[in-house]
């Protein structure tokens, strides 16, 4: 889902800056806030393991592999989808500077897309149900529609910048999404939430604990 | 991920007149040429900025294979979209294949200045990553005036990467040592999730403990929130002023050039 360098006009990069830029400014005030000290480090380890996670490849049915993105993960995780931003911006702004995974131009789109709405459709969702099912259920719908919306964005901005046509790129993106977001994301986030909630709860954020 | 972090690391700390140059100056660089590149239109453009990228690799002395590798790692995931353009947009059809699949100019025009702006910046990005440690780009940042508390997650991510590689390594290590093949069909694959499960498990477990480690090692070295680091900074020498104006001076006069209708 990392859009490369000329995909997007620069005029319309400038509209994902500036929305990545105040969201990120309420994030900077959310940590200065409400992370005490001790939770910068936190972020920073999370952010690095979080770089070893997307590089561990998942096979997926049909002979493809994709990876996690985890934002969504995070954002439960820690209670709040600020965190999740945070920490994916710091792994996208890495990639887009150290290995050229994803474009400079177009950072911003993508910190909106895997970022932004990855971390809060991830988390919101993730809230919503969780009152109505139980939290492990919760955790899989939430990480599963974060990835496909943002897929389903991505599609909609390559379309508004004239690179791909939406209806190929809805087909193209948003089913190859589909299908990681289910196993990759989906699962496997599951499967992380469970085990991390038997053996350390003292570790996911009480608000997201059932 | 297209090379391993420590060749990544080995290449970026040789010595060159590139690799000397102040972090600032070629970040600053990278992102003129990139975003002159994204802004520009023209093949003509695109070449002339790819030549003096490629002057500046031979310049920097990094092996050209190396170079070249990574280049063409990265290529791939734009480069596909690049490739389908002369089929999906319409236009005047140069050349109609079976299954009414029709290949048009427009299309293929906007395919090569795709794939062309494509190339200029992986290669400009190629070379600033392959040049500049990824501690002092980070460091660069902030001296920019990248927001503290974001800067100091940026440098201390970069500097447990490392780490996290080194325990990815291992537990894989510890997985094939007991034959363990992720992409083995005959295991069912309900059960392989589960043990990449507890493979990002492990990972999140241990950020979670190392997190708490590094916090009390530091506390025990004088951290505290508004604590701030000192580094040292060697001045500017004359050589950064003489490339970050070169490269301003080649966009001028491209633009100049493009205005009088030279190019």
């Amino acid at each position: 889902m990392h859009i490369p360098d000329g995909f997007i006009p620069i005029s319309q990069c400038i509209v994902y800056y500036v929305i990545v830029i105040i969201v990120g400014y309420f994030a900077v005030n959310w940590a200065k806030n409400n992370l005490d000290e001790r939770q910068i480090p936190l972020l920073a380890v999370l952010g690095a393991g979080i770089f070893a996670i997307m590089a561990m490849n998942i096979p997926i049915p049909w002979g493809t592999s994709g990876h996690m993105i985890g934002s969504p993960l995070v954002s439960i995780l820690l209670g709040s989808p600020y965190a999740g931003f945070l920490v994916i911006s710091v792994v996208l702004i890495i990639q887009a500077l150290a290995f050229g995974d994803g474009g400079l131009t177009v950072l911003g789109a993508n910190i909106f897309n895997m970022g932004i709405i990855g971390s809060f459709v991830g988390f919101y969702v993730f809230k919503a149900l969780k009152p109505l099912i139980k939290s492990a259920g919760s955790v899989f719908i939430g990480s599963f529609l974060a990835i496909f919306i943002a897929a389903v964005a991505c599609a909609f901005e390559l379309s508004i910048a004239g690179t791909f046509p939406l209806e190929a790129g809805l087909i193209f993106m948003g089913l190859y999404h589909a299908v990681i977001g289910l196993v990759a994301e989906g699962v496997i986030s599951t499967i992380v939430y469970v085990t991390m909630k038997n053996l350390r709860p003292d570790l996911i954020s009480s608000g997201s604990l059932d | 991920m297209n090379v391993s972090l420590n060749t990544l690391e080995l290449e970026a700390r040789k010595d060159s007149v590139i690799h000397n140059l102040d972090a600032r100056i070629k970040l600053i660089m990278t992102l003129i040429l990139i975003f002159y590149s994204v802004y520009s239109s023209d093949l003509l453009i695109l070449l002339l900025l790819e030549v003096y990228i490629v002057m500046l690799v031979l310049f920097s002395k990094i092996s050209i294979s190396y170079y070249v590798k990574r280049v063409i790692y990265i290529l791939p995931f734009g480069g596909f979209i690049a490739i389908f353009q002369p089929f999906i947009r319409p236009g005047t059809i140069l050349y109609s294949l079976p299954f009414g699949i029709n290949i048009s100019y427009e299309g293929t025009i906007f395919g090569i200045l795709l794939l062309s702006r494509l190339i200029v910046c992986i290669s400009m990005i190629v070379l600033f990553s392959s040049t500049t440690p990824m501690n002092s780009m980070i460091n660069s940042m902030r001296r920019l005036g990248f927001p503290k508390i974001l800067s100091m997650i940026l440098s201390m991510t970069v500097r447990y990467l490392f780490v996290f590689f080194e325990e990815l390594d291992n537990i894989r290590n510890a997985q094939k040592s007991r034959c363990f093949n992720l992409w083995n069909r005959k295991i069912s694959y309900i059960w392989r999730l589960k043990q990449i499960g507890y493979t990002i498990m492990g990972i999140f477990l241990s950020s979670f403990e190392k997190g708490e480690k590094i916090f009390f090692s530091m506390v025990s070295r004088g951290y505290s929130g508004e604590s701030r680091s000192y580094f040292k900074q060697p001045p500017l020498t004359i050589i950064n002023f003489y490339i970050i104006a070169l490269t301003i001076a080649i966009i001028i006069f491209i633009e100049i050039s493009k205005y009088y209708k030279i190019i």
